[in-house]
């Protein structure tokens, strides 16, 4: 009997069979992207991460201003242990943004959200290597840096944190472990800094970063409401529709998205629609 | 019309019994029952009740689809390769059971580029660098001096201690760290205050070989079972 080498026809037949078992279910299907989509809405990685950088901007001065600087005028607490058991608070701006950027990574959206100083209450959060130096920078004209980071492949972009509110201010340089007790309002206090792993992103890819941001804010906020809810000894503001300028109240977690959305809208709108040549 | 060559006749009587042994194989492997055998080793303590497909679930497309794909991935017609059998496990699948919102540490923090350095020598975005799988353990880091990594520079306002956290550093009592706070932060305990009430080391090695939790059995979050992860992540699809 001839060897299988040599004969051709049953190579033939070998050949034939394999390629009809390998291929008789179709490979599987590959997530690909249509190319009219991404030719006609991808917006670069840096545009998308400045667009959610100035969401971040105004809830976090929202929430500093209307909620942590109005609320400790109505007696409310906010400390940076308020997730301890013994202790009835809510969080601080730096904590409220840490919990936005926890969300964010639980969701399928691979956006990286961090926030550092050079000056840092807590000294894990100093920069260092790059993106101090980088901070440098954004200290003297308070414009965003972008980088690509080639070790992790990602895109980065760090964007100008300020003393936009007397609480951000008083807080800081009263702070027992402060390492700078001279802040004022308008100061760069430290950055946010933002990973995406492509450089460019499709419309629908787009909405998803500006969505995990927004459902990141909501989660947080909602997070210090159950928080409220659980208080034994402390007061308890209503949650309504009104806010801690008017007395005792809190905003419910759709209307603190609300006067975020309504801040924010017009001008994250306008990109989002721009005509593309 | 299908005739064997005598000569050939041992041969296949020999292949029919593979065949015959291969399928028996498949079938004794696949069963529940059997997930111990082909198992890399031991759970980890907590883990022993826990199915293989609940951290190795199946990839996507049946075994002549991924065959397929990643022919064409490795000939180039094709963007992607696919995962071969089980999808990989990530750090993804520890967190659907042990995430925590208060965790001291989560691995997401250590992504960020100022802990690029310090992450190549302790990997602190993945769970498997203190806890790998398949080792009847607790914590399989070989040495608990980690906090050095990143705690250099510590300094404990009105510190509570008897020898000072700074006075530890300096000394490079490394091991002390652990003798007191717990990694992740998940236990209501009181911390001690002098050096001499701290957990001992044996302890602490027995624990991360398995053994009690010295830092007291309240525990602020506990990682879900099989059949609540089944409930949570498996019914809502």
């Amino acid at each position: 009997m001839k060897r299988l080498e040599n004969n051709p026809f049953l190579v033939i037949i070998v050949l034939i069979t394999s390629f009809l078992l390998l291929n008789s279910c179709g490979g599987v299907p590959e997530e690909k992207v249509k190319e009219g989509e991404m030719a006609n809405n991808a917006f670069s990685v840096e545009e998308v991460l400045e667009m959610v950088a100035e969401e971040n901007d105004v809830t976090r001065t929202l929430y500093t201003k209307a909620i942590v600087g109005k609320g400790k005028l109505q007696g409310m607490k906010f400390d940076e242990d308020w997730r301890k058991d013994d202790v009835e608070a809510g969080p601080l701006p730096a904590l409220f943004l840490r919990g936005v950027a926890t969300s964010i990574r639980k969701s399928p959206v691979p956006l990286g959200l961090y926030l550092g100083s050079d000056f840092p209450v807590n000294a894990a959060n100093k920069f260092e290597g790059k993106q101090a130096e980088l901070f440098a920078k954004i200290k003297e004209d308070q414009k965003p840096q972008f980088f690509y980071e080639e070790d992790t492949k990602l895109h980065t972009a760090m964007f100008a944190d300020l003393a936009s509110a007397a609480a951000c201010v008083t807080c800081h340089n009263k702070h027992p472990q402060t390492t700078k007790d001279d802040w004022k309002l308008g100061d760069v206090m430290g950055a946010t800094t933002w990973q995406y792993p492509k450089d460019s992103l499709t419309y629908k890819e787009t909405v998803d970063v500006l969505n995990s941001y927004a459902k990141g804010t909501v989660d947080i906020y909602v997070e210090y409401l159950n928080e409220i809810a659980a208080f034994k000894e402390s007061e308890k503001p209503t949650i309504g529709n009104k806010w801690p300028e008017e007395g005792n109240y809190l905003p419910t977690s759709e209307v603190f998205l609300d006067s975020v959305k309504k801040l924010t809208s017009y001008k994250t709108m306008k990109k989002l629609v721009a005509v593309r040549d | 019309m299908f005739k064997i060559s005598p000569l050939r006749k041992r041969q296949f009587t020999g292949g029919i019994i593979g065949v015959l042994i291969g399928v028996c194989a498949i079938l004794f492997f696949t069963l529940k029952s059997s997930e111990e055998y082909i198992s890399l080793g031991p759970m980890n303590e907590g883990h022993d009740d826990m199915s293989c497909v609940t951290c190795h679930a199946d990839a996507k497309g049946n075994l002549s689809q991924q065959i397929q794909s990643n022919i064409q991935f490795a000939i180039g017609i094709r963007e992607s390769n696919v995962d071969f059998g089980t999808q990989d496990v990530s750090v993804d699948n520890c967190l659907q059971c042990h995430d925590r919102p208060n965790d001291r540490h989560p691995n997401h923090r250590f992504s960020e580029p100022r802990f690029k350095e310090i992450i190549k020598k302790i990997d602190a975005t993945t769970c498997i660098t203190c806890h790998s799988e398949h080792n009847g353990e607790r914590v399989t880091i070989a040495s608990v001096n980690y906090c050095m990594n990143c705690h250099q520079d510590l300094k404990v306002e009105d510190d509570p201690i008897d020898v000072a956290h700074e006075t530890l550093i300096a000394e490079e009592q490394w091991n002390t760290c652990i003798q007191c706070h717990d990694f992740h932060g998940n236990h209501r305990y009181e911390v001690p205050v002098k050096l001499k009430d701290t957990i001992p080391m044996r302890v602490i090695n027995n624990y991360f070989k398995g053994g009690e939790d010295p830092y007291g059995t309240d525990k602020k979050y506990i990682g879900l079972s099989e059949p609540e992860w089944i409930k949570l992540h498996l019914q809502k699809e």
